[in-house]
């Protein structure tokens, strides 16, 4: 029994009066490290107990003051940096409609925060392997009776004095409160496996969750009525036709908005001595025709014409655009080729439509130009 | 009734009971196996959530078709819903923050009940909009997290104000239940007798000692909880009312909203209290710790807010008129008078009249009476509700596109399934925790306190 | 009944300098105002709407907070309850402060004017309300209506100084239980009728409201005023702590987060839904330099008062009250200025002697009042029942 080591004596009394009493009288005697436990909170107990004003009001205001700066912060960055949209014609920085959200996070942060604090850094709690606990003292002054606890880690604790002083105040039932074996041996030991166990549970536990929902649960789509319908989709296959399409030609003979046949075809002459550019020689024309010519016809002939393909001898290099033969064309004789095609060279009637052709042609007589320019150009 | 002597402090709990006598009966429930009474009680409140869940049910599978919302009216029982019941929650904080504040020991009765009807109710209206935006698995996107789209959600709206004023006020409510509730939970871990019941008293008690260096900060941190929840019970409602209030609707955007809506919140909160609170003391005997006093306070309360109430009602009328607007007008008269007058009606009798009955004593005291005219005030400020979104949308600025709302039966199932689900919560609380405070309730007995002749 | 009441109260008679102060201020007020009304009548017919605004919300705010002592039963108020009552005696002087007011309303009201009327659809809707005669009814009706409950109310408190009898405090509960009713429409209705109806055009439902919460905040404030500088020199009874200076500061406190509140309120409504019909009125506000008037409002009615009063050390020092008590009552008037002014001069706010006139007018008659009363009653409600209780009061 004498293994034990001493916690603290404990005296219990029966009313109100008698605990204030008793808690000035040990205050005055000096002792630092003792306390009074009471069912519920006492009038007049902290000044009995000499106690300074608690200090949580400045995490409140600090907490608080801070969560009400980062919401404002927050909220201007989402919404009239990252995501700057214009709604009901409100400022993209609206601050009387961020108001009601910057109180919210304001209270919202200030209580957790003080409430935290208090629990956890002012009380140290959980705390259930305290040595009061489980003692017929805790019981009563659960219930009913106001007691007083004095620590043996008190400086000026002395066995002897402790007792007679609690008698004095008129304590009742006054008793010695020892720890356990468990709570002596017991040190709160950082690599522990089973706190890191809880460490890395409670990490998987809270990024899976997060993975889960931000990735899953809010893409779901349980009821997808509206996506899901009884119609065939491109590409899908048919049971309705006999070759298993689901996507269908169009009727023989059907043509395109705005579509003119073409009426040389095979007759490159003619063309060239019919067809006319319509279009007249402007910036903007030329704009559209050098945008196409180095979309469509740079692979080959190259940026300026030349024959210098970037296909790198995967085709036939043309020949260029400069020649003597090319030059003396004329502008429909040019429109033929790019329409009906030449030699290897394709049709792009379905890459240009008849303007684009005419403006290209009208960039190919500029880059001609600037090859071989004509006397009157240097003046 | 004697005559009152205003020199003396009226006792909050009648006769002067020992404490510990507080401890055994407030812990009873919760140590007693329940018994049938219970179990009836809870197959009616769990049939009533049946119905919700099939309500719900069908809903989301054929869609909000189901409801009876039409082309004008396209917001209705649900946004009534939603609204009614964080009004009920208000009541909870206004008992625990604002009378603690103002302190007044009467709260300490019906604090702990009152405020886990908050939260209860606040459960229940967070539903409604989760509901309401027809996709509930997508309810995330109502939250601002950064996500691959690069979009933010709207602060300028302020439904999203009321994602976070709600949501706040669930959490903070939660945080002030919990912190109240650690006490007692201390004090149920002494008295717990079976092992299980022991670990889990301890758990949630977190160890509490009954320290007065702890109950020093303990009560900074409730009153500075207190000082939060207060503005935060104004600022809930306020936003609710901005749902409205911000739009050009006539009949909602009126700048008296916001006072107006909280002071609705609060009478029907009462009224609540009220109702739940006269059966818990019949059941569990706290009639001397739920005092007809402490009724009788409620009751003003009622009154006082349901005064407001009307004043609100006559000034909307009147600036209706005085504004010289012409839509402004005509929806006033046509609550009044148009085809929704029958809510209208039923909403100023149950809402200002019934309460004018309270300036009566003897109604005021008489538990049967005040009961009935309670519930009153639930039905018409249920109805306030209704007169307010569904008569400004069905007639607003275009004629021709007026219609008349009939709600369906899905709409009444999920109506009915609130109220279940609501009491079902409230059962399970007062079999699960202490119905009453009792660090609270003790501190406030006649003769608890010590006397201060000798400073 | 009553039981004995031990504690030590003997009446001592407030310095005689305060009715000469007091007299100083009021004549060269009522002198500057006198000139005023000669020689710049509209613009002194503008402050004295505003200086009878002012006035009646120190008058009827503290009727108000007499009446809630009552109702609400609180202990705390018991033993300076006396100065709100004392205060509210300026109820008595009203009349006369409306009276030079009847004879310049055409230079203040638009609506006086048939032709203004009849010309603008809107008015002339409006014309049954907006109507002289129903207008000096109703500001008489008003007016009567106050001093009605003020004689009833504070007699029966004199009385209970002589008899000591109980039933007195319960007559009260029951006058202020009728009063608080009309106490919420008279003061409303004289919101809109002063200052609304100024632009006629206008409307908000929270008016009433706002004012409201304006006027109990001037009507505590004057009363903290008052009861710190009695209390700390030693005036009023012993045994006064500081628990009962937090109360008026937390009082004060939450008036102000309420005034802010229900301003905050009616600004957010109206510059969200941005209707043409409402928002002109704030826009008046914000043009040319009103718009320090504004921004001032917001910082000299609310944050000042807040970040003064947050802390609850600050609550309890008596000079901190003070200060943020002078700030607050300054801000009623100055939150009237900015309610009535812009309706006479639309370009800028305007400060001149004759504004300062009506203010220095308005103090002196407060000071004036408060020695009369302080002369002829105590300064301790004596006979009340709850007294004791009162000096005992501990958070």
């Amino acid at each position: 029994m004498n293994e034990k080591i001493l916690y603290s004596y404990t005296g219990v009394f029966n009313s109100p009066n008698a605990i204030i009493n008793a808690a000035e009288k040990v205050s005055e005697k000096g002792y630092k490290k003792y306390d009074v436990h009471t069912p519920y909170p006492l009038h007049g107990m902290n000044k009995a107990m000499k106690l300074p004003p608690s200090k949580l009001g400045y995490v409140a205001l600090v907490i608080g003051l801070s969560g009400a700066l980062s919401a404002l912060l927050l909220m201007f960055w989402m919404s009239a940096v990252d995501y700057p949209i214009v709604i009901g014609g409100k400022p993209l920085f609206s601050f009387p409609a961020y108001v009601p959200v910057i109180f919210e996070v304001t209270v919202l942060s200030a209580s957790i925060a003080t409430v935290l604090t208090m629990l956890f850094i002012f009380f140290k709690l959980p705390n259930n392997a305290h040595p009061l606990h489980g003692t017929e003292y805790m019981k009563n002054v659960a219930a009913d009776k106001y007691g007083i606890s004095i620590q043996a880690e008190d400086e000026k604790f002395d066995e002897v004095e402790v007792k007679k002083l609690l008698e004095e105040c008129g304590a009742i039932n006054i008793t010695a409160i020892y720890y356990d074996e468990e709570e002596i041996n017991h040190k709160h030991k950082i690599l522990e496996p089973k706190f890191i166990g809880f460490l890395l549970f409670t990490a998987l536990l809270t990024s899976g969750v997060s993975y889960f929902t931000l990735n899953k649960v809010l893409y779901m789509s349980p009821f997808n009525w509206m996506m899901e319908q009884n119609k065939l989709n491109p590409q899908s296959t048919s049971t309705i036709f006999a070759d298993g399409f689901g996507m269908r030609n169009p009727v023989e003979g059907t043509i395109p908005r705005g579509y003119l046949p073409y009426p040389y075809k095979g007759q490159p002459e003619a063309a060239g001595v019919n067809l006319i550019n319509p279009l007249p020689v402007t910036k903007q024309i030329l704009d559209i025709g050098q945008k196409k010519f180095d979309i469509y016809c740079s692979p080959c002939h190259g940026f300026n014409g030349e024959g210098d393909s970037r296909l790198r001898g995967q085709f036939p290099n043309p020949p260029s655009l400069h020649s003597e033969k090319v030059r003396t064309w004329s502008d429909g004789r040019i429109f033929h080729v790019i329409t009906d095609g030449q030699n290897i060279m394709p049709s792009y009637s379905s890459q240009l439509n008849t303007d684009e052709k005419w403006a290209v042609v009208h960039y190919i007589r500029t880059l001609q130009r600037a090859l071989n320019a004509k006397e009157s150009d240097l003046q | 009734m004697s005559v009152v002597d205003y020199s003396q402090e009226l006792s909050v709990v009648e006769g002067k009971p020992p404490l510990r006598s507080l401890d055994d009966l407030i812990a009873k429930p919760l140590e007693v196996k329940p018994d049938r009474k219970f179990y009836i009680a809870l197959s009616v409140t769990l049939s009533m959530l049946g119905l919700f869940v099939i309500g719900l049910a069908l809903t989301f599978w054929y869609g909000i078709g189901m409801w009876g919302n039409n082309n004008p009216v396209g917001w209705a029982f649900d946004i009534v819903n939603f609204v009614f019941w964080v009004g009920i929650g208000h009541a909870g904080t206004l008992i625990s923050a604002i009378l603690f504040l103002f302190r007044q020991k009467w709260r300490t009765g019906i604090a702990r009940f009152a405020e886990g009807m908050t939260i209860f109710a606040v459960m229940t209206a967070l539903l409604f909009p989760l509901i309401h935006v027809g996709r509930p698995w997508l309810d995330g996107w109502l939250l601002p997290y950064p996500n691959q789209h690069g979009v933010w959600t709207n602060f300028t709206s302020p439904l999203l104000w009321d994602v976070f004023a709600v949501s706040t006020y669930f959490a903070v409510s939660l945080i002030f239940w919990y912190v109240g509730l650690i006490p007692d939970f201390g004090s149920l871990r002494e008295r717990a007798t079976g092992k299980f019941k022991k670990i889990i008293y301890s758990t949630f008690s977190l160890g509490w000692r009954f320290s007065n260096r702890h109950w020093h900060h303990y009560e900074m941190v409730y009153l500075i909880l207190a000082g939060f929840a207060t503005p935060l019970v104004l600022s809930v409602h306020t936003i609710v009312s901005f749902d409205f209030a911000v739009s050009i609707i006539p009949g909602w955007h009126t700048t008296i909203f916001p006072p107006y809506f909280v002071a609705g919140a609060v009478f029907s909160g009462f009224a609540m209290v009220q109702n739940v609170l006269i059966a818990v003391r019949k059941i569990f005997n706290y009639e001397h710790i739920i005092t007809v006093d402490t009724l009788e306070k409620m009751n003003k309360i009622m009154l006082v807010t349901g005064s407001m109430v009307g004043y609100a009602y006559a000034m909307e009328f009147f600036i209706a008129w005085y504004s010289g607007v012409q839509a402004e007008t005509f929806t006033f008269f046509n609550r009044a008078l148009g085809p929704y007058a029958w809510a209208y009606w039923i909403m100023v009798t149950c809402n200002v009249i019934s309460p004018q009955l309270f300036w009566v004593k003897k109604i005021r005291r008489s538990v049967p009476v005040m009961f009935v005219i309670a519930i009153f005030v639930n039905v018409g400020m249920w109805f306030e509700r209704f007169v307010i979104v569904v008569t400004s949308l069905s007639r607003d600025f275009l004629p021709s596109s007026w219609a008349y709302y009939t709600p369906t039966y899905v709409d009444f199932m999920i109506l009915i399934g609130s109220f279940g689900f609501f009491f079902t919560w409230i059962l399970l609380f007062t079999k699960a925790l202490p119905v009453v405070s009792m660090a609270e309730v003790k501190a406030v007995v006649d003769g608890s306190q010590p006397s201060h002749e000798d400073h | 009944m009553s039981t004995t009441q031990n504690f030590e109260y003997q009446k001592k008679q407030i310095p005689k300098k305060i009715q000469t102060i007091g007299l100083a201020l009021f004549l060269i007020g009522l002198i500057t105002v006198g000139i005023g009304y000669i020689t710049d009548t509209t613009r002194v017919a503008f402050n004295n709407i505003i200086i009878f605004s002012f006035l009646t919300s120190i008058g009827l705010g503290s009727l108000f907070l007499v009446a809630i002592e009552y109702l609400g039963g609180a202990v705390w108020s018991t033993p300076f309850r006396r100065v709100p009552e004392f205060l509210s005696a300026t109820l008595l002087l009203l009349p006369f402060i409306v009276l030079p007011l009847l004879f310049s309303m055409g230079n203040i009201f638009h609506w006086l004017h048939p032709e203004v009327m009849n010309a603008d659809k809107i008015l002339k809707s409006k014309a049954p309300y907006l109507d002289i005669t129903f207008f000096i009814i109703r500001v008489a009706a008003f007016i009567v209506i106050w001093i009605l409950f003020y004689l009833l109310i504070t007699r029966n408190s004199k009385k209970q100084d002589i008899v000591n009898d109980q039933s007195l405090t319960k007559k009260n509960i029951k006058l202020s239980a009728v009063f608080i009713p009309f106490f919420a429409l008279t003061i409303s209705f004289t919101a809109i009728d002063w200052l609304m109806s100024l632009e006629p055009h206008w409307f908000s439902t929270i008016y009433g409201v706002y004012y409201f919460s304006g006027s109990v905040l001037a009507a505590l404030a004057a009363s903290t005023i008052i009861i710190v500088l009695l209390n700390e020199n030693g005036y009023l009874v012993k045994g006064l702590k500081p628990d009962h200076y937090y109360s008026l500061g937390a009082l004060l406190f939450a008036f102000t987060n309420f005034w802010a509140y229900i301003a905050f309120s009616q600004y957010l409504l109206i510059w969200y839904a941005n209707l043409p019909e409402e928002t002109f009125w704030f826009l008046q506000r914000w043009d040319g330099n009103w718009i320090i008037i504004s921004i001032g409002l917001i910082f000299i009615r609310f944050v000042i008062p807040y970040f003064g009063l947050l802390s609850q050390p600050s609550k309890m020092n008596p000079k901190r009250l003070l200060i943020m008590s002078s700030v607050i009552l300054f801000a009623h008037w100055y939150d009237l200025y900015w309610l009535a002014m812009p309706n006479y001069s639309k370009d800028g706010f305007i400060l001149g002697w004759q504004e300062l006139g009506f203010i220095l007018f308005a103090v002196g008659l407060i000071m004036l009042i408060f020695n009369f009363m302080a002369k002829k009653n105590n300064l301790v409600p004596i006979g009340d029942p709850k007294l004791k209780r009162g000096i005992d009061f501990r958070l």
